[in-house]
């Protein structure tokens, strides 16, 4: 243990506090994620050497993580696709002036979030490594079933709701069928002459911003650019509404979304935004009171910043007992230990005890720091909105482009994709589709079609979704249970519509 | 009967033409909720319009027609320019920057309901120091390949 | 802000816009290679060992022509658009053998690289292409399971399907169509994507055999016998001679010595007249049209940089294989290896 402590100096700490630092700028700025903050950084380790630059690099992935509330709270803009479910309940209540509160719920959350799984990957990381390989195709398939159940729970009409959501996958589905996910690499969906730039189909990052940010500003400039939230009431400071009381009787939604996201962050390939989803339709499901889910309640913000951030536990998981990152940034991370000729696999953990310890102190410093940074901070940051119109909407523009052409390392393509996914999000919204259902069926499309094929060509009949494995049977539970409760929810607001208009 | 439903359920996927398997089940999802969509929500609505209660969208609504195709225009402007202008000198982000500048300079403009010099002022300190900021950051100090 | 002092800004920003013009030109002065250069390579992950070797490269490079180089993960299909758009040498790729092998498998994206680009030149090996089987399975090594495929033995190969992952399975398919014809048909691709996914397919008892790499899957190697993940080596692609160049202690606790029991002539795989074998290379491509001078001036750069020596040994120590090569040399040696190849793959179809 006393070598371990000689590894820990003052300027570990100052890395992984630097590290958060960086990693909420970057998460915030919309379009910037906490993957390319870590994939920019990942040159610098190598001067810095292992565990500092893992205490740079862990920071900058729970800052990256966390700091995607911002934009997706205060401007309906997910800062990174993990938050996508922030803005369904974050952007309501920015509206309504209560942005700091919304944002201080949010801190709270992720911070909580962070912590619990940074404790299940220190205490059960091999253990739930041994489960994690128990998850075959076909349950990945219908844990992305289940994700995609919340479709229909979150709509306001679930008939359009669905509609929208196919027409999600759908477009997910245009590009080829991914080598790299074991397809055959053939282009569908699209013409001939599209071919050079759809080859690999839509990006889900340029797609989002695209969507939410550009989208919302096509619509404010048909409105004339009034100025919007400047002239109403504001609630700044003395905490903005905000008090611990709101966790109170939340308590169940903050450690059920926390395990989710540790749960969902493990299995290799469904990781990130998926975990938001589903503890956001799982809090839905569950909670006596989620009808005013949507609309811009704090238990929302709750079961998606938790889970988000406990992600970032979860995902180490895979990658430190089987050398298999759980998301988009690990797979970055896995670079930082190659660079030092470091193996990951499932003798890491006994083989670089120190490592390992040195890590998980990172993790949780990083988690501390970006509680303090952002608690405190948020009473400046709230204030963007104040920023009169003219000034925001072109920088946000601007970093929007930034972001889009950087995810990919420099393909032009994911700008003019901004723009298509901005003039389609307002052309969805003015006819009536729904823009949140359509986008988690664009997220998780493209793994639903992989874990489905490939389940359908190693088994060969559709019977194995019922009969592979008791995890199988559990998953089809629950996603009947989910299932179930839209339905119910769904009749229930017709008979009350109805009650309203007969009186 | 138990023969008969696994052969039903069985299902045999041909590598070579595996990519428009499941395209093909959504198109049949698709089509059928939108024929759905069409009897239970198009048609009550066009029936509205007809009897004047409700309204086209974007068709049968005001808008401000200078800004939201001026918006389209410059967005569309930028983007294109950006990439021919960061072709003249490449990977050094200038593209980038320079229309930028000129971009985030006349979307203010166009924002802006009452153009006092004060506000013309900011926008234009704005115009400059914002995109600056963001390339100096960005493409020189993190190294990432802008346009 | 006064009179005076707009034309004095307006003079210092047009200064230091050019002086940044000034320097980016300044750079590249004494070389046909000009400005910023930014090298595209094949993959999207900078977790992989094609951008972990590349930026060895390229930070060499860029050192010795005092020039601003940066790679970027943009994936094969972009990549090779990059490249075909720009004949100034302002992009340049490196990539490996899966680019010529994606054109022999016939994958959307790739075209024949020999006709289309001018090839640079080689840097790397990456020795560590190996095909595994659990640690329990009832095949000791490849040899029984080229005579069991034969007896009639249905065997399930996990792989990526169109390049790398995919030409050890085919050549084996080859050598039981060689040794044992007809029964080739017997050894089944089970396609899947990354390592992980193969991997899964073995816990799964989907597949009987995977594709895999030393380095990512030592480890499991030497996990004990009734783990369900545990692994073992039977076969490495790579040739001999490129085993013994790799550092004694070789990886991970599996030493050289070890490694060199899995390649030929103890694990052979025929291809009729000769035995198969795959080294993974990393090589240069660029375009057709690109001057000429800058593909000498890079050929020379990275002669020099190879015989000061310190390249080869942050190579080895990431466990790469040096493997200079300059243009001209590069270009025939990977043809040939290609032909090779694709009399394998015409072999089976």
């Amino acid at each position: 243990m006393l070598d371990i402590l000689s590894l820990l100096d003052i300027s570990f700490f100052l890395l992984a506090a630097l590290g958060a630092l960086i990693g909420i700028i970057f998460g915030a700025i919309p379009g910037m994620t906490a993957t390319m903050a870590v994939a920019v950084c990942l040159p610098l380790t190598y001067a810095l050497g292992l565990h500092h630059g893992l205490a740079l690099l862990l920071g900058l992935y729970v800052g990256g993580i966390s700091g995607g509330m911002v934009p997706a709270v205060l401007l309906n803009i997910p800062g990174t696709p993990s938050s996508i479910t922030t803005t369904f309940d974050g952007y309501p209540m920015a509206q309504r002036g209560e942005g700091e509160r919304a944002l201080r719920v949010s801190v709270v959350a992720s911070v909580v979030g962070g912590l619990v799984s940074a404790a299940i990957l220190f205490l059960f990381a091999p253990l739930l490594a041994e489960f994690s390989i128990k998850f075959s195709y076909v349950e990945k398939f219908l844990i992305i079933l289940l994700a995609l159940t919340v479709i229909a729970s979150m709509s306001r009409n679930m008939l359009v709701g669905i509609f929208s959501g196919v027409i999600g996958i759908w477009l997910s589905l245009i590009g080829t069928y991914s080598i790299s996910d074991g397809g055959n690499g053939k282009t569908r969906l699209m013409f001939d002459f599209l071919e050079p730039y759809l080859f690999e189909g839509f990006s889900l990052l340029p797609v989002l911003i695209g969507i939410f940010g550009i989208a919302t500003i096509l619509l404010e400039a048909e409105d004339g650019v009034k100025s919007g939230l400047s002239g109403k009431e504001i609630k700044i400071g003395k905490g903005g509404g905000f008090s611990f009381g709101i966790f109170k009787g939340r308590l169940t939604n903050l450690v059920r979304s926390s395990f989710i996201g540790t749960f969902v962050g493990m299995l290799p390939g469904v990781g990130g935004s998926a975990a938001s989803v589903l503890a956001y339709t799982q809090e839905k499901n569950l909670s006596r009171d989620s009808s005013e889910m949507g609309k811009g309640a704090p238990q929302g913000l709750i079961a998606s910043e938790s889970a988000n951030n406990a992600l970032t536990g979860g995902a180490l998981i895979p990658l430190l007992s089987l050398g298999i990152p759980g998301d988009s940034t690990t797979a970055v991370l896995i670079g930082a230990f190659t660079l030092q000729g470091i193996q990951v696999g499932p003798l890491f953990i006994p083989e670089n005890a120190d490592t390992w310890y040195v890590m998980m102190t990172a993790l949780v410093f990083a988690n501390v720091v970006m509680f303090f940074l952002m608690f405190y901070a948020i009473k400046h940051i709230a204030k963007v909105v104040l920023v009169p119109q003219y000034i925001l909407y072109p920088i946000i523009v601007m970093m929007c482009v930034v972001g889009a052409y950087a995810i990919n390392y420099g393909i032009m393509f994911d700008v003019w994709t901004l723009l298509i996914f901005g003039v389609l999000g307002y052309l969805i919204q003015k006819v009536g589709l729904e823009v949140a259902p359509l986008i988690i069926g664009f997220i998780l499309g493209g793994q639903a079609e992989v874990y489905f094929v490939k389940s359908l060509e190693s088994f060969g009949t559709y019977s194995i979704f019922f009969t592979k494995s008791p995890i199988a049977v559990v998953l089809w539970l629950l996603i009947a249970a989910s299932v179930a409760f839209s339905v119910a929810m769904g009749l229930k607001s017709h008979v009350k519509r109805r009650l309203e208009t007969s009186q | 009967m138990e023969s008969g439903l696994t052969s039903l359920l069985s299902v045999s996927i041909d590598f070579e033409t595996s990519h428009l398997f499941f395209p093909r089940i959504i198109h049949w999802l698709m089509g059928g909720l939108f024929a759905l969509v069409l009897v239970l929500r198009v048609l009550p609505f066009f029936a509205a319009v007809r009897r004047g209660e409700r309204t086209l969208p974007i068709l049968g609504e005001s808008m401000d027609k200078f800004r939201f195709f001026g918006s389209l225009a410059l967005i569309a402007g930028y983007f294109y320019l950006m990439a021919v202008v960061g072709n003249l000198f490449p990977y050094t982000g200038y593209g980038f920057l320079f229309v930028s500048i000129v971009f985030v300079f006349l979307m203010s403009l166009m924002y802006m309901h009452t153009r006092t010099t004060r506000k013309v002022v900011t926008a234009a300190i704005n115009a400059i120091v914002a995109p600056s900021l963001a390339w100096f950051i960005l493409a020189k100090l993190f190294q990432i390949t802008l346009p | 802000m006064s009179m005076p002092n707009v034309p004095k800004t307006l003079g210092a920003s047009v200064l230091m816009v050019g002086m940044a013009f000034g320097s980016a030109a300044a750079l590249a002065a004494d070389g046909p290679l000009r400005g910023n250069v930014r090298v595209v390579i094949g993959s999207t992950s900078t977790g992989g060992d094609t951008y972990q070797n590349s930026s060895i490269v390229v930070d060499a490079l860029a050192e010795k022509l005092d020039l601003n180089m940066k790679v970027d993960a943009v994936g094969a299909s972009s990549a090779f658009r990059f490249l075909d758009r720009d004949p100034r040498g302002n992009t340049l790729m490196i990539f490996h053998d899966q680019s010529y092998l994606g054109y022999l498998y016939g994958v959307e994206g790739y075209d024949n690289i020999f006709e289309k680009y001018t090839i640079g030149p080689t840097v790397a090996i990456n020795p560590g292409n190996a095909y595994l089987v659990p640690k329990d399975s009832p095949y000791e090594n490849l040899d029984q399971i080229i005579a069991a495929v034969g007896d009639g033995e249905e065997v399930r190969v996990a792989i990526q399907p169109g390049g790398v992952s995919e030409i050890g399975f085919s050549a084996l398919k080859n050598a039981i169509a060689i040794e044992h014809p007809g029964s080739e048909d017997n050894l089944v691709a089970v396609n899947t994507g990354s390592q992980a996914d193969k991997n899964q397919q073995l816990f799964d008892d989907q597949a009987d055999l995977i594709n895999g790499t030393v380095q990512a899957n030592e480890q499991y190697t030497r996990l004990p016998e009734d783990d369900q993940k545990a692994m073992r080596f039977v076969w490495l692609t790579a040739r001999q001679s490129t085993i013994e160049e790799a550092p004694e202690e070789g990886l991970g606790q599996t030493s050289r010595e070890q490694l060199l029991e899995y390649v030929e002539p103890n694990v052979t795989v025929t291809m009729g007249d000769e035995n198969f074998t795959f080294d993974k290379e990393f090589f240069f491509l660029y375009n057709k049209d690109m001057d000429p001078a800058i593909v000498e001036q890079i050929d020379e750069a990275l002669t020099e940089i190879y015989a000061e020596g310190e390249i080869q040994q942050v190579q080895k120590n990431s466990f790469f294989i040096p493997n200079f090569k300059p243009s001209d040399e590069a270009a025939e040696y990977l043809e040939n290896k290609m032909s090779a190849y694709e009399g394998i793959i015409e072999n089976i179809q």
